[in-house]
């Protein structure tokens, strides 16, 4: 009985003190501006899929991302690079403005959030996503974690709850770099408070003007077995006009 | 005592900080499997052309109606569309199609060929467009009936597949001049469709002009982007006569998990059963509508729900009687309605199902229902496919339900299965 009180005491403690240390919110905001360029920019993405360890698919897509000036979030264009039979293809996503577009159909199809997330597009959120625009941050303790390496680094650990209603995931556990604000493991939850991703952050390298994390290791949460390389590569500072954004537009997307 | 008592109760919660603090912190078995993955090899897209080209087997077995024997069913296609880019702004798109079908669809050749586009697009900064040759301009956001597809009719020379999706990628585009300009959330274009031939082709290899430009023919499109949750197109059509139309389409996205889409037209124009007599075609005004919902539940299935409706067609009732008196205009209007790509009946449903993954990784199945209100005809198919990297094979069954006198039970082959087979290069 007086174990079992200060087990509670305990998880009381650490789930209730925030703990001492620098604005949650002004971290989250500098391991966003690692993740994210401030600016529109495309960059080629290879996705290798695994089961149980071994390799069951891979696909290359190209991701154009615009920084829209209201709200701060990255709106993207997805353009379908390989297997052979998507190639062309595109995936739409303005906010919840979402779309895709079959070149062999001509036929442009609004999706819903949950459509999206049967692909692989949706993977691309847990990269791109603007965290400090839309979630509040907490920090929840400054511990050693180990890194998308497997090197041990001292990082701070914030609890993200969303601001926002119409967001991907409801909250979030990022763990940050205590010394330069890299983003180093997150995990991705579900309103019922199932996790949904893990994601590690690594490979960092220098990509339009700071150090980048080129690799992101997504492990699903509900079968760990089941893993998703995201290799990013050919980073382009590069316009990515409004009129881009547009569902009239897929049909007439032309990869530059 | 005490203090042993206290000493163990200080280790214990020491010990229990510690492990809930590190556990989820530091990572164990899975995730270290997990991190020990590597990439598969970077393959840096190509910038310019593009291509995409695959060849199509199928072999099936299909049994005909009132146990009249089974038909032996085969298919070989060459699917082709080739992208180019010829100077800043300009572009060059070719799509093409060739299908050796056996036994061939009622009236066609065992070779047929569809050029479905062949057109030059020219773009200015962006957000002006101006395509012109053999185009494929398809609008609304139906599954199954798409009363705002204006340029729909007559466009298709093969029929594949029972999937709609795949009438989409199979048809003809129509040789327009075609103007958009494209703004932030919204565009409006312009096409002018001009009359080239008289009438449709019964030769596999013509470029099949006469079915789509047979008739003067022009169309204004208005897309909007009223919010993130909520877009909407408005449409003008006019042909040559006094033949014209306006229509109208939406799609929401209701919550987080369901997406809504509606589309109607108001027209003057032919009915169905006059467009099948010939000669004289009385105009009448009415509607067509086309209005669903798609689901998106647990496990990666989307289920979604169509309502469909065609005032042009013919009531129930009278849709029975002209099978009693006259069975081959019956079986002549339902061939006009495909043709058409319209409803034969004044009422209908499409129940449309994905299942990504099922039970293996690039297993997916697709299967459709349709429902015909004015005669309870039905028509069911299914489709499961297996992707590898560059090669997929399906099989897929269908079966209709209804006797000779009903919409679907006109479909010869009243229960098939097919297996197809594709290699992607």
């Amino acid at each position: 009985m007086k174990a079992s009180l200060i087990i509670f005491v305990a998880l009381a403690l650490r789930q209730g003190l925030a703990v001492a240390g620098p604005a949650a919110q002004d971290v989250l905001a500098a391991s966003d501006a690692i993740r994210n360029p401030g600016r529109s920019f495309s960059v080629t993405v290879t996705l290798t899929e695994f089961q149980a360890g071994k390799q069951v698919d891979t696909s290359t897509l190209t991701s154009y991302a615009r920084a829209q000036e209201q709200g701060g979030q990255f709106a993207s264009l997805i353009r379908f690079v390989l297997p052979a039979r998507d190639a062309g293809k595109l995936m739409l996503k303005n906010g919840n403005d979402l779309w895709f577009y079959d070149p062999a159909t001509k036929a442009s199809v609004r999706l819903s959030p949950q459509q999206r997330l049967m692909g692989q597009a949706s993977n691309g959120d847990v990269v791109t996503v603007n965290m400090a625009k839309d979630y509040r941050a907490t920090l929840l303790d400054e511990e050693e974690v180990q890194d998308g390496e497997r090197r041990k680094r001292k990082a701070y650990k914030l609890s993200l709850a969303a601001t926002a209603s119409d967001v991907t995931y409801p909250s979030i556990e990022i763990w940050i770099d205590a010394e330069n604000n890299q983003p180093l493991k997150a995990r991705f939850f579900a309103e019922s408070g199932r996790l949904l991703k893990t994601a590690y952050y690594r490979r960092f390298q220098q990509q339009l003007g700071a150090e980048r994390p080129t690799e992101t290791v997504i492990i699903d949460g509900l079968n760990p077995q089941s893993v998703t390389l995201l290799r990013f590569s050919d980073y382009s500072a590069r316009p990515v006009p409004e009129t881009w954004l547009h569902r009239d537009y897929l049909p007439r997307f032309q990869p530059e | 005592m005490i203090l042993g008592t206290f000493a163990r109760h200080v280790l214990l919660s020491t010990l229990v900080m510690v492990g809930f603090a590190a556990a989820p912190a530091l990572a164990g078995g899975p995730d270290d499997e997990a991190l020990s993955l590597g990439s598969a090899p970077v393959q840096s897209p190509q910038t310019g052309s593009e291509l995409r080209l695959f060849v199509e087997g199928a072999i099936g077995i299909g049994e005909l109606h009132d146990n009249a024997g089974n038909q032996f069913l085969r298919r070989v296609s060459i699917d082709f569309r080739y992208l180019a880019p010829l100077a800043p702004g300009w572009r060059a798109v070719f799509s093409d199609r060739l299908d050796a079908i056996k036994p061939p669809d009622l009236g066609a050749d065992t070779v047929t060929n569809s050029l479905r586009e062949a057109y030059l697009s020219w773009q200015a900064g962006g957000s002006t467009l101006v395509d012109v040759g053999r185009v494929n301009l398809r609008y609304g956001p139906g599954y199954g009936y798409n009363p705002t597809d204006f340029f729909r009719d007559n466009s298709l020379r093969t029929i594949t597949s029972l999937d709609p999706l795949t009438w989409r990628e199979n048809r003809l585009g129509t040789v327009v001049i075609h103007g958009q300009h494209l703004w932030k959330d919204g565009s409006v274009s312009l096409a002018f469709s001009p009359r080239l031939d008289d009438a449709p082709s019964q030769n596999g290899l013509n470029p099949d002009l006469g079915a789509t430009n047979n008739r003067n023919r022009g169309l204004l499109v208005l897309s909007t982007r009223f919010s993130e949750r909520l877009s909407g197109q408005l449409l003008a059509y006019e042909e040559s006569g006094p033949q014209a139309g306006v229509g109208a389409s939406g799609t929401v996205l209701v919550s987080d998990a369901i997406t809504a889409f509606v589309e109607g037209m108001r027209g003057r124009e032919p009915s169905v059963l006059s467009r099948t007599l010939g000669a004289a075609q009385p105009l009448m005004t009415r509607n067509r509508l086309a209005a669903g919902l798609t689901v998106t539940v647990a496990g990666s299935l989307s289920l979604t729900g169509e309502y469909e409706y065609n005032g042009f067609a013919l009531a129930a009732a009278d849709f029975a009687a002209l099978g009693r008196s006259q069975p081959s205009l019956q079986t002549a209007y339902v061939q006009t309605a495909l043709q058409r790509q319209d409803l034969a009946s004044r009422h209908a449903w499409l129940v449309y199902v994905t299942q990504k993954d099922l039970g293996l990784k690039n297993l997916n199945l697709t299967a459709l229902a349709r429902f015909n209100a004015g005669d309870n005809s039905w028509l069911g198919w299914v489709e499961l496919r297996h992707h590898w990297d560059q090669f997929d094979l399906a099989l897929q069954l269908q079966q209709q339900g209804g006797d000779d006198a009903t919409a679907y039970g006109k479909i010869p082959v009243w229960r098939s299965g097919r297996l197809v087979a594709s290699y992607f290069f």
